[in-house]
């Protein structure tokens, strides 16, 4: 997670017609010991995501957006319908091989440290020791962990024991990686980070399933979106064309002068336009907080707003 | 030694005997055909009550076929992996602890007993054998039940269970694992136990010239000299030496210790070994046993003096009641040292008290069975309780002026009879078919110490299996609550069966309740009342109950060698594999079970 790439990437490779994810009338209701309904948290699911794509799954609390992710890796049984993953039923083990996971909360053991980490998990994939070394000294290497490889993580921060949490979900080199609320409990540059790594996933071929309440970070960086509502689908899409506002139209320009923009004015009058704001556009919170960040970084010792001000 | 159990070749025991019973393997067999299509049926009528008849029947067989096919890819990198991981977490867990408990109770051991007790390696081993089998049946019953519930709870199973990990892995990792630490913890405790016992018993007397004097024979000439050793231990020896001042004490607290004159410096002293016969491991011969009446007739068991307890049979003395021990396929070269060692632990019990210090007379009588006509008297001996008589029979003999040949006369064939009787009119002795033995030779105590070992390692072995498996499906607390119910009740098996056989006498829990109310003896028939007849109902419902969970729990008493160690007998290699089998036989289904039931668990529900 050391990349510096910047905002929303560009679109990776063409999406492939083949279907990673699949899943037909799927419907998930949780039950009390004596088997009377408590909760229905997924309503008849119809989705298809295609390999090589970041798909997000969106919605407030109790949507289903996690029961979905559950049941698409087998940890919960569909009351109904059905869930497949490469073509496989989601109760599948063999599944599992191709597929990486970085659940909600960091899931590990905290008695041990980055390097039995990732030497476990590799041996559960069944890995030489071999590829199991050299995956997890590159991961650790690449998740920023290098210095504290040897320390238990029980003495973690979150931000770290997140991307230990990512580092065991690549160990397999996975087809496809569920991330359920990926940048929970990151700072905002950790939050960058983990963004960019989903985005050179997809820039490798790979496809990435992610949910999450953070819509600017799904805005980010998903392909398609589907938004779920007390279990059941409500939107689903492109997430630029379900963004799109259709009757406006948005231009922006740098070095205009007064003058000049007096007579974009007077041409959107002209051809009956109504003109609804004509200002200098703001950053984000998160670019503002990047820029702070790094320019302290370059010029230790300085005031960084002052970096902001000239950049103003 | 009180041996209530005696397992017959592992091959009958297997496949069953002469006689037609059923051998252990068929039982086992037809028990798990009940088991599987009684879990098959339930499972079907449940599911048809949840989805429908056919989906259930199709859920059951993708249980099955994934379980076959989970069965089949079992990797042992991932099963290693999460042994690895069980071993850690026991160690994270503090299971270490286990081993200073144990260091405290060999401290209090040593500072606590009492040395000058008159079987001191029995007490040693009994205390070590018994702390040390409680602790580690302890820890493996909380490491095992808790640990799966405790990842499912902190959710730590979500990143196990979405690698292609199978649930037979993941089952077969945690058994492998905790048996991995309680191994390593009873290898310590076995260590530091021989260790203890070896160091607490060892020992020698100091014997100077102070303390002894010449030894007169029967002639009035001097022979050698006689004294006794300093005190240690809180025991000292009678000690007799022959002119070169060599010898053997007497036998005190089971041990003897040779003797040894040393000349240094133009004087002697005396050099007390150490002690020899404390702690052994007998390896004896068992002979049938079967009994005349006092009138001389032959009869499958003795009398019962009014113990409820009715292992022991007994015979009436001065009279021709008698019991017969038949030993077989005896060969002169099993008995290298040219004598049989006969030993004789027999029960006394006395209808008059006679000299209480002194004990019943008996006879030993050696017959030719294909001719009783030849026999061979070894003497009378007194007979005291909890004593173990020790008698050598040479090869040759004189019996009415005729020299018999052991092997040649009284038996031609390896086949002997050793018949006891009692001497004393209305005295009674007691034997089991264990208590009268032909020693072949002594075993090496550390080789049946490992053996006891060992048999703790099985039930060690046979808890873990059980907690993992009721963790499968039960919260942490309450797989403890159940591995422990299933310990306890283990312990309880006889019973269970007694009472649902009705052999035990009195009835069941309601029965004795009404007894108890209505101040009925025993052995008396109930009144024939509403609350009788409600009683007796449930009690017999109760029994079949008693009868299934008997047959479902494995029998942990039965399991146990400790008393083979504890009383110096070595531990039959027969019987250990006997038990092996035992445990194969219950941690088969139980891992079946844990399979299919993990399997069928939803771990993020």
């Amino acid at each position: 997670m050391q990349s510096q790439a910047t905002a929303t990437a560009p679109a990776g490779p063409p999406v492939s017609t083949d279907v990673v994810i699949e899943t037909r009338n799927l419907s998930k209701i949780y039950r009390d010991f004596w088997g009377r309904q408590k909760v229905r948290a997924l309503k008849s699911l119809d989705l298809e995501i295609r390999r090589g794509e970041i798909f997000g799954l969106l919605g407030p609390n109790g949507s289903g957006k996690t029961t979905t992710i559950k049941l698409l890796l087998g940890l919960l049984f569909p009351s109904s319908g059905q869930a497949l993953v490469f073509g496989k039923d989601a109760s599948e083990v063999t599944k599992n091989e191709r597929i990486g996971y970085l659940p909600e909360e960091t899931y590990l053991y905290r008695f041990l440290n980055a390097e039995e980490t990732l030497d476990f998990y590799g041996r559960l994939f069944d890995m030489p020791a071999a590829t199991r070394r050299q995956r997890a000294a590159r991961l650790i290497e690449e998740v920023g962990l290098g210095w504290a490889k040897r320390r238990q993580l029980k003495e973690y921060s979150k931000g770290m024991a997140r991307r230990i949490g990512l580092a065991q979900a690549l160990i397999n080199d996975p087809e496809l990686i569920v991330l359920d609320e990926p940048t929970t409990g990151l700072d905002p540059i950790g939050c960058r980070e983990m963004k960019d790594l989903i985005l050179n996933l997809r820039a490798q071929g790979k496809t990435v399933l992610m949910c999450s309440h953070l819509l600017a970070d799904v805005q980010d960086v998903c392909d398609r979106i589907a938004i779920l509502h007390q279990g059941e689908l409500k939107e689903l899409g492109r997430v630029d064309s379900l963004l799109k506002v259709r009757g406006e139209t948005a231009i922006r320009a740098a070095g205009l002068s007064e003058a000049a923009q007096r007579e974009i004015r007077d041409v959107i009058a002209r051809h009956e336009g109504r003109l609804l704001s004509m200002d200098n556009p703001t950053t984000t919170l998160e670019e503002l907080f990047l820029t702070i960040v790094r320019d302290s970084e370059a010029r230790p010792g300085r005031r960084a707003v002052a970096a902001v001000d000239e950049r103003s | 030694m009180d041996i209530e159990k005696q397992f017959p070749p592992l091959g009958e025991w297997l496949f069953g005997g002469e006689q037609g019973e059923l051998g252990a393997l068929w039982a086992w067999l037809l028990g798990i055909c009940a088991l599987l299509v009684a879990s098959l049926l339930a499972s079907w009528v449940f599911g048809t009550f949840l989805h429908g008849p056919g989906k259930a029947g199709d859920k059951i067989f993708k249980v099955i076929s994934g379980t076959v096919s989970d069965l089949l890819h079992i990797s042992p990198r991932r099963v290693f992996a999460l042994a690895r991981l069980a071993v850690k977490e026991s160690i994270r867990k503090q299971s270490v602890v286990g081993l200073a408990v144990f260091v405290v109770i060999l401290l209090r051991l040593a500072w606590f007993v009492d040395p000058g007790r008159s079987d001191p390696a029995r007490v040693y081993l009994d205390e070590v054998l018994w702390w040390t089998t409680l602790l580690v049946l302890a820890l493996s019953l909380l490491l095992s039940a808790v640990s799966l519930p405790a990842d499912i709870q902190n959710k730590t199973i979500f990143t196990i269970v979405t690698k292609p990990v199978r649930s037979s892995e993941i089952v077969l990792g945690r058994i492998l694992g905790f048996i991995m630490t309680g191994t390593v913890l009873l290898a310590v405790m076995g260590l530091m136990s021989y260790v203890f016992v070896v160091r607490m018993l060892d020992h020698t007397h100091d014997l100077t010239d102070g303390d002894l004097s010449a030894a007169t024979a029967t002639e009035g000439t001097e022979v050698g000299k006689t004294g006794v050793t300093q005190m240690a231990r809180g025991h000292m020896h009678e000690v007799r030496l022959d002119d070169d001042g060599n010898g053997l004490t007497n036998v005190a607290q089971g041990h003897v210790h040779q003797v040894a004159a040393v000349n240094a410096g133009g004087g002697v002293s005396y050099d007390v070994g150490p002690p020899e016969g404390e702690w052994v491991a007998r390896v004896p011969i068992y002979g049938k046993l079967t009994f005349r009446d006092r009138g001389g007739k032959p009869t499958d068991i003795g009398i019962n003096v009014g113990n409820e307890w009715m292992y022991r049979s007994y015979i009436e003395g001065g009279s021709k009641a008698a019991a017969t021990w038949t030993f077989q396929d005896l060969r002169r070269e099993d008995f290298p040292r040219g004598k049989l060692i006969l030993e004789l632990n027999i029960r006394v019990f006395r209808t008059y008290k006679g000299r209480i210090d002194q004990g019943i007379a008996g006879r030993l009588r050696l017959v030719n069975p294909k001719n009783p006509d030849v026999y061979h008297d070894l003497g009378i001996f007194f007979a005291k309780e909890y004593v173990i008589d020790r008698h050598e029979i040479p090869m040759e003999m004189e019996h009415d002026g005729k020299k018999l040949d052991l092997f040649r006369d009284l038996a031609p064939d390896g086949e002997l009879n050793i018949e006891l009787s009692c001497l004393p009119a209305a005295q009674y002795f007691g034997m089991a078919k264990p208590d009268m033995y032909l020693l072949k030779r002594e075993g090496p105590p550390w080789v049946n110490f490992a053996k006891g070992y060992f048999s703790i390692w099985l039930r060690m072995v046979l808890v873990t299996t059980f907690g993992v498996m009721f963790s499968t499906f039960l919260s942490g607390p309450v797989a403890a609550l159940a591995n422990l119910a299933a310990l306890i009740g283990g312990f309880f098996v006889d019973m269970m069966m007694r009472l649902g056989t009705g052999e035990e006498i009195g009835g069941g829990a309601f029965e004795s309740f009404i007894r108890m109310v209505q101040q009925a003896p025993m052995q008396s028939k109930l009144d024939s009342t509403v609350a009788t007849n409600v009683g007796l109902f449930l009690d017999q419902v109760a029994r079949g109950i008693f009868v299934v969970v008997s047959r479902l729990l494995p029998d942990f008493d039965a399991l146990s060698t400790s008393n083979y160690v504890r009383d110096g007998y070595d531990i039959p290699a027969n019987l250990l594999l006997i038990h092996v089998m035992m445990v194969l036989g219950f941690m088969l289904p139980a891992l079946l079970i844990a399979f299919v039931l993990f399997k069928v668990r939803e771990v993020a529900k």
